[in-house]
């Protein structure tokens, strides 16, 4: 089927590393719908915590961002940024999702600055809660769009640490949580080795090609030992997408394919 | 009983206390309220070098930049959500105009709140100096021999601007929906000025003393400003002007546009009273929330 979009392919995948029962660390965006699309599926019990200080809600529309009243509509609780927070320094986080400019294949990430840091290039928005999240949830998530200038060899700046420098090296800096498991991009999905800690190709989207993967990523990366076709999604899961998640397209794009 | 002195101050005497030079930390969370009406009045009014010891304060951090009287920002994010990063503010950052220093969320709120607690230091468990600066972070072993931490050191703003839903005019502080840092913000900095929706009685504060954020003894001013927190919102009274953040944010992608519309919306505008005139009262009324979503319906994505 050709019916189904980059953006639907990430969501839905995003969506499935959620188990139920998970107390999952959202950001805006995809990982929103994604938790929205699993708390309606195979998650009904995952309890979402937001920076802004929302915890467990039911809303009925889509937010604009995780500071949004839409989210706080049918919450068990409101607070503020340093009890959301500090949720994940207590272990209380099985999983976390983040976006950013660019990953290297340790699967750190900068969302910092594009040159120099003193004089910037470009200035972007900064850690935010990402650092925390990457430091001490469980286990994180990237989602990312392939790009040769964002999936390069080094960050320019290390805002959140993936595996830093290899195996070993996160428990040697005295991370608590495990570090990357996926990172989901337009074209496939990828992981992480688990000796080596390098980043590999472990799913296609139906069309994309290894080589086309290989293509838009500036670092060499090899594919999984079984590399896997990821299956189309089940109507049941586009229909939630289009028409009560992101009725209007405004996280989930449809034309993209 | 001796009378306790009313701290209710007119918004321009509340902004008068913000120095040249000072640093300032500020509340709210992506669109929501943030203390921009008291951020007009201080551009209004003209400062110079400030210093923003802020966490998520993105609007503030924005009108203060365009308006160039910052100096050095302490932050852990600014982006505004559904639209992109600060626009001017991230130009002076490229053009070395203003100084920063990056931390993650957790590890920015710990500065602050070691200033809170007197402490000298806060240990937190992520290595919050990713880019490791002795003055910020250090990794220390327990005195216990139960582990190591990341010891981040105490910073401690002159002034912490709030904007809130309503307090009486002893300066008991209360906010419906999220708090931001606000707690934290308020226990640091040397004079806390907030600003609310409402000015109630104290009896109204003692009937429902949960809804307390900030009790009196932590505040020094309290400022009445209705809607001062537009263009972003206030849970429970009026949404985030979509619209005119919109508005904002196209003029904001050029120097001379932003000049523009901050003459017209700051500088063109003896006041806060002209401003609320000047957006409409059918406009500010079409921003009531719907008291049982907590938010305005029809404002869709834009």
């Amino acid at each position: 089927m050709t019916d189904v979009s980059r953006d639907e392919y990430m969501a839905v995948a995003a969506s499935r590393e959620i188990r139920d029962g998970d107390t999952a660390f959202i950001g805006t965006g995809l990982p929103m719908v994604a938790a929205y699309l699993a708390k309606a599926t195979h998650a009904p019990r995952v309890n979402l915590v937001f920076e802004s200080g929302i915890i467990d809600p039911q809303p009925v529309d889509l937010a604009t961002g995780v500071g949004d009243y839409r989210l706080v509509h049918g919450s068990t609780k409101v607070a503020g940024t340093f009890y959301a927070l500090s949720l994940l320094q207590q272990a209380k986080v099985d999983i976390g999702f983040l976006g950013t400019a660019e990953i290297d294949p340790y699967g750190n990430l900068n969302s910092t600055v594009i040159g120099p840091y003193d004089r910037p290039r470009v200035r972007l928005p900064g850690s935010g809660g990402a650092n925390d999240i990457a430091s001490m949830a469980k286990r994180f998530v990237v989602i990312a769009r392939l790009d040769r200038k964002r999936f390069v060899e080094k960050v320019q700046y290390l805002t959140t640490p993936g595996f830093l420098t290899g195996p070993g090296a996160r428990e040697a800096a005295g991370l608590p949580g495990a570090g990357p498991v996926r990172v989901i991009s337009d074209r496939a999905i990828l992981g992480f080795d688990p000796a080596s800690r390098r980043m590999r190709v472990e799913r296609l989207y139906p069309g994309a090609t290894l080589a086309e993967v290989q293509e838009h990523i500036a670092f060499p990366i090899d594919a999984a030992p079984t590399l896997e076709i990821e299956p189309e999604p089940d109507l049941h899961l586009l229909r939630l997408l289009r028409d009560v998640i992101d009725p209007d397209g405004v996280y989930v794009g449809r034309d993209e394919r | 009983m001796a009378q306790t002195p009313s701290k209710l101050v007119s918004l321009a005497e509340a902004a008068q206390s913000v120095a040249s030079g000072a640093s300032l930390t500020a509340g709210g969370f992506a669109h929501s309220h943030q203390p921009l009406a008291f951020t007009r009045e201080l551009v209004r009014q003209g400062r110079s070098q400030l210093t923003l010891m802020s966490v998520a304060e993105c609007w503030v951090a924005e009108f203060l930049a365009a308006a160039g009287m910052l100096e050095k920002v302490y932050f852990s994010n600014f982006m505004f959500e559904g639209y992109g990063r600060c626009q001017r503010f991230s130009k002076a950052v490229e053009a070395g105009t203003i100084a920063v220093e990056d931390h993650s969320h957790f590890g920015m709120v710990s500065r602050l709140m070691a200033a809170g607690l007197g402490l000298p230091f806060m240990p937190i468990l992520a290595v919050s100096g990713f880019e490791p600066a002795a003055h910020k972070a250090k990794r220390l072993d327990s005195p216990f021999g139960n582990g190591v931490v990341t010891a981040v050191s105490p910073l401690k703003p002159d002034v912490a601007v709030i904007h809130a839903a309503r307090a009486d005019r002893l300066g008991n502080v209360q906010l419906f929906g999220t708090t931001s840092v606000i707690e934290e913000q308020a226990r640091t900095a040397a004079q806390v000025i907030v600003t609310v929706e409402e000015i109630v009685e104290t009896d109204v504060i003692r009937r429902q003393p949960e809804l307390t954020l900030l009790p009196a003894l932590m505040v020094d001013m309290v400022v009445h400003v209705p809607y001062g927190a537009h263009p972003t919102g206030v849970y429970g009274y009026y949404d985030h002007d979509a619209p005119h953040l919109a508005d904002y944010y196209a003029a904001s992608r050029s120097e001379t546009d932003t000049a523009a519309w901050l003459d017209r919306w700051v500088h063109g505008l003896p006041d806060h009273f002209a401003y609320l005139d000047t957006l409409t009262i059918s406009r500010l009324l079409r921003l009531r929330v719907d008291p049982a979503l907590g938010y305005l319906h029809e404002v869709r994505h834009d």
